[in-house]
């Protein structure tokens, strides 16, 4: 063995306790010392900018100082040797658990609060909060919203459709669970969409769907236009009937979008399915043939029970896809025309923080009924994963 | 000995922090157009005044338009600088009312200039009869037509609603659409509205209805909105608009698909980037509905504030005060082609539209902001939500004017 370094020494848990302590207690002193006006003379630059990006860096390290110390601390207590197995997992669940709190616990609660109260989402000048309380004045008007409604109504519908990916997913991930040459190649081109942003898979989509110069109106002019000179001697195009403005109408708007949506949906459906296809047990597969399984009674009866789990997965990130839809709407019609591509996620973004809006409470109202109907679902999802569980006992 | 070693701690740490020293006098400016032409006129403005002012030392910040309408939130109440843009009217409101703007009046009081030349924009910059910030530009609106096409027709400037009805009629029959519009981010069909219902009403109704005294369902607007069908009827607009953007209008415009265009002065430079010329685009004011009605005018102006967060007032008012001199608005409005809201100020007489724009705007017997800017933003949205669909489909007209009082009744309680 080496003779005794300050390493070893350090490894003592008295020493080492004593370190963290008073590293704590240096990184939580500095701390109050971080604001605003001391940071902007330290980094004359910062005026130039945002100034509160290295306040906040700063304040970041010095918490996380703390907390690595705090470990530290914790871990060379003899309270923490006796009951190692019982509180090492809180310890690392630590960390995990405080993000959890402030970023999802917490705020669900603070808009469920601003819910029942009617505020523009402005403090003033002294920090107060500029709101009033209005009991549940936001759901009595939310329940005569039309709007509301109409994006209830397209949640459905998104839900409803969206589940077209998990099939047609597993059609083709069937179709591509061969061995050809080159194979690879067809499933990563398959796999592509899901690689590209959401963003831009709306932005072709709204493209594609264009009245004016879409892939669509191409092709509808081909049967239904002829190209004209108008009155300034330019060529333009009449058509009759007009070709269809799918985001442009209230009834077609939301389906166009689901459309866009499943593409890459589908995409990740097969991709669950293929990996869940490579799982398959040949034996089963052998047996089945001897019993003279084939076709339909083969895929129903052998394979599917075995892609059981991928089943699940994929129901699962679908609806959670559908609930997200978020992203597409924006890119693709902000909701419009009028409202009529709206669902519960755009719309209370739409109230409270969009284009100034500024209706907080009524756009928290309509954010605790989507958690209401989420909360739905998300027991069903818990409670299954429980099943699964017991079962596995 | 508790006390000092916190003395000392606090010591070190603030000698660290305030190594480099704070400049005796400082300006933070918070701009929000990032377009080349806009920005340089901007730039000028505060090199100009870096120049009269060698003594402070000026920071001045430049940001996307829409960007800048999220994050003024968390600039007015964190870190606020001490010049920053917004815009004036109803826009303004929340601001003010939150008291997260400064009071200025002292500073309209006292200014020669801002008291003497600003008389027509200065109501929009008030409210609870205080002054809150200094305007820098304006534009008009109107119809932007092609001279062309109404020259091979043999048609003539409207002005009035027969006319304009005549010339849509005889528009159609030689196959072009009258006008282009592009609704797909509704306010271009607010514009429409606006003009409608100045025309027909009047400018006080536009105030009265904006500022939430008058239904929806009264007579008046149902009025503005019969008129709107005699026009979508017979100057019908492009059948897709609901999936365009204003820019994405201007195509049909410049093929010459497309014959006018209920616009502001800024898409001028659009309509030459598509390849028009001056010879082939015109202006006319929109025309009259209603014999008789004094001629108000939709103008929405750009403008400067101060936070109430704001470090450098003294600074922050001496920067406003320079940007309303005549000399500073003549330039900035000639480099980005709009109007100076400073009457004394010289404009750019080359341009046609320009000097048109000041005859109508100077003439006006009131100026509105804009449909979205006069009324409250959630009452706005709704309100263009509400246009569009009767764009769409007129047959709507009750049951959108129905629900745009339920969001009235809301919108305005306090």
């Amino acid at each position: 063995m080496t003779s005794p370094s300050v390493s070893d020494r350090f490894a003592t848990s008295k020493t080492r306790a004593l370190v963290a302590a008073v590293v704590i207690a240096l990184c939580l002193y500095a701390l109050q010392f971080v604001t605003i006006d001391g940071m902007q003379s330290l980094l004359d630059v910062t005026r130039q900018s945002a100034a509160r990006v290295p306040t906040f860096f700063v304040r970041i390290t010095l918490l996380l100082c703390a907390l690595a110390a705090a470990f530290i601390f914790i871990t060379s207590l003899s309270f923490y040797k006796r009951n190692k197995v019982a509180v090492a997992p809180w310890l690392f669940l630590f960390v995990g658990l405080v993000l959890f709190m402030i970023y999802v616990i917490v705020p669900i609660f603070q808009s469920i609060s601003y819910s029942f109260t009617r505020w523009d989402g402005l403090y003033d000048i002294n920090g107060v909060w500029t709101g009033k309380w209005v009991g549940f004045h936001n759901y009595k008007l939310l329940f005569q919203d039309p709007n509301f409604y109409t994006s209830l109504k397209n949640n459905l519908w998104w839900l409803v459709l969206f589940m077209l990916a998990v099939p047609i997913g597993l059609f083709i991930a069937l179709f591509l669970n061969q061995t050809v040459t080159g194979i690879r190649i067809y499933k990563s081109l398959f796999f592509f969409p899901f690689v590209i942003s959401q963003v831009v898979v709306g932005l072709i989509f709204a493209w594609a769907y264009n009245p004016e110069f879409g892939l669509l109106s191409e092709i509808w002019s081909w049967f239904f236009c002829e190209t004209k000179t108008n009155i300034v001697g330019n060529l333009t195009r009449v058509c009759s009937p007009e070709p269809p403005s799918i985001l442009g109408d209230e009834n077609t708007a939301t389906f166009g979008i689901i459309a866009a949506g499943l593409w890459p949906q589908i995409a990740y459906c097969m991709i669950l399915y293929l990996t869940g296809l490579n799982n398959i047990s040949s034996d089963q597969i052998e047996a089945g043939r001897l019993d003279g399984a084939k076709g339909w009674k083969m895929l129903r009866h052998v394979i599917l029970p075995q892609l059981k789990p991928a089943t699940f997965i994929a129901i699962v990130v679908t609806v959670i896809g559908a609930l997200r839809s978020f992203d597409m709407i924006a890119t693709m019609t902000q909701g419009g025309p009028f409202g009529s591509s709206n669902v519960l996620a755009y719309y209370m973004y739409d109230q409270a923080v969009g284009e100034g809006v500024g209706r907080y409470g009524y756009g928290s109202a309509i954010a605790t009924v989507l958690f209401l109907i989420m909360l739905v679902y998300i027991s069903y999802f818990l409670w299954r994963m429980y099943q699964d569980e017991v079962e596995a006992r | 000995m508790k006390l000092n070693t916190k003395r000392t701690l606090a010591g070190l740490v603030a000698a660290t922090f305030m190594s480099t020293a704070a400049f005796a006098s400082d300006l933070i400016i918070t701009f929000d157009d990032l377009n080349p032409d806009k920005a340089a006129a901007y730039e000028a403005a505060v090199e100009a005044f870096k120049e009269a002012n060698p003594d402070i030392n000026v920071t001045a910040n430049n940001g996307d338009r829409e960007a800048h309408k999220g994050t003024i939130r968390n600039a007015l109440q964190n870190d606020a600088p001490d010049v920053i843009t917004w815009y004036p009217g109803n826009r303004m409101g929340p601001f003010v009312d939150a008291g997260l703007f400064l009071d200025i009046s002292d500073l309209w009081a006292s200014d020669e200039n801002l008291k003497n030349n600003f008389n027509a924009i200065k109501p929009t910059m008030t409210r609870d009869g205080k002054q809150w910030g200094v305007p820098y530009s304006y534009y008009q609106w109107g119809v932007y037509y092609r001279k062309d096409i109404y020259d091979k027709l043999a048609l003539s400037e409207p002005a009035t609603w027969d006319e304009l009805l005549g010339n849509c009629d005889k528009l159609k029959e030689a196959g072009v659409t009258p006008f282009t519009i592009g609704t797909k981010f509704l306010w271009t069909a607010a514009g429409v509205f606006d003009y409608l219902n100045l025309r027909t009403n009047g400018y006080e109704v536009h105030n009265d209805l904006t500022a939430g005294k008058i239904k929806y369902t009264d007579d008046r607007i149902r009025g503005t909105f019969a008129k709107w069908e005699e026009m979508l009827d017979r100057c019908s607009f492009v059948s897709t608009h609901a999936t365009m953007s204003w820019q994405d209008a201007i195509a049909p415009f410049a093929n010459g698909d497309a014959a006018m265009y209920v616009m502001g002065n800024f898409s001028v430079g659009q309509y030459k980037e598509a390849g028009l010329t001056d010879e082939q685009i015109d202006f006319f004011q929109f025309p009259e509905i209603t014999p008789g009605l004094p001629r108000a005018e939709e103008a929405p102006a750009d403008a400067f504030f101060i936070p109430a967060n704001a470090k450098n007032v003294e600074n922050a008012k001496k920067f406003l005060s320079f940007i309303a001199t005549p000399e500073i608005q003549g330039e900035w409005n000639k480099s980005i082609g709009q109007l100076p809201p400073n009457a004394e100020a010289e404009i750019n007489t080359d341009d046609k539209f320009i000097v048109e724009g000041m005859a109508t705007l100077s003439t006006a017997a009131g100026l509105a902001q804009f449909y979205d800017r006069d009324a409250p933003a959630a009452m706005a949205k709704e309100g263009m939500q509400g246009f569009q669909e009767f764009m769409l489909d007129p047959s709507k007209l009750d049951g959108i004017l129905e629900n745009l009082d339920k969001v009235q009744e809301e919108v305005y309680a306090e």
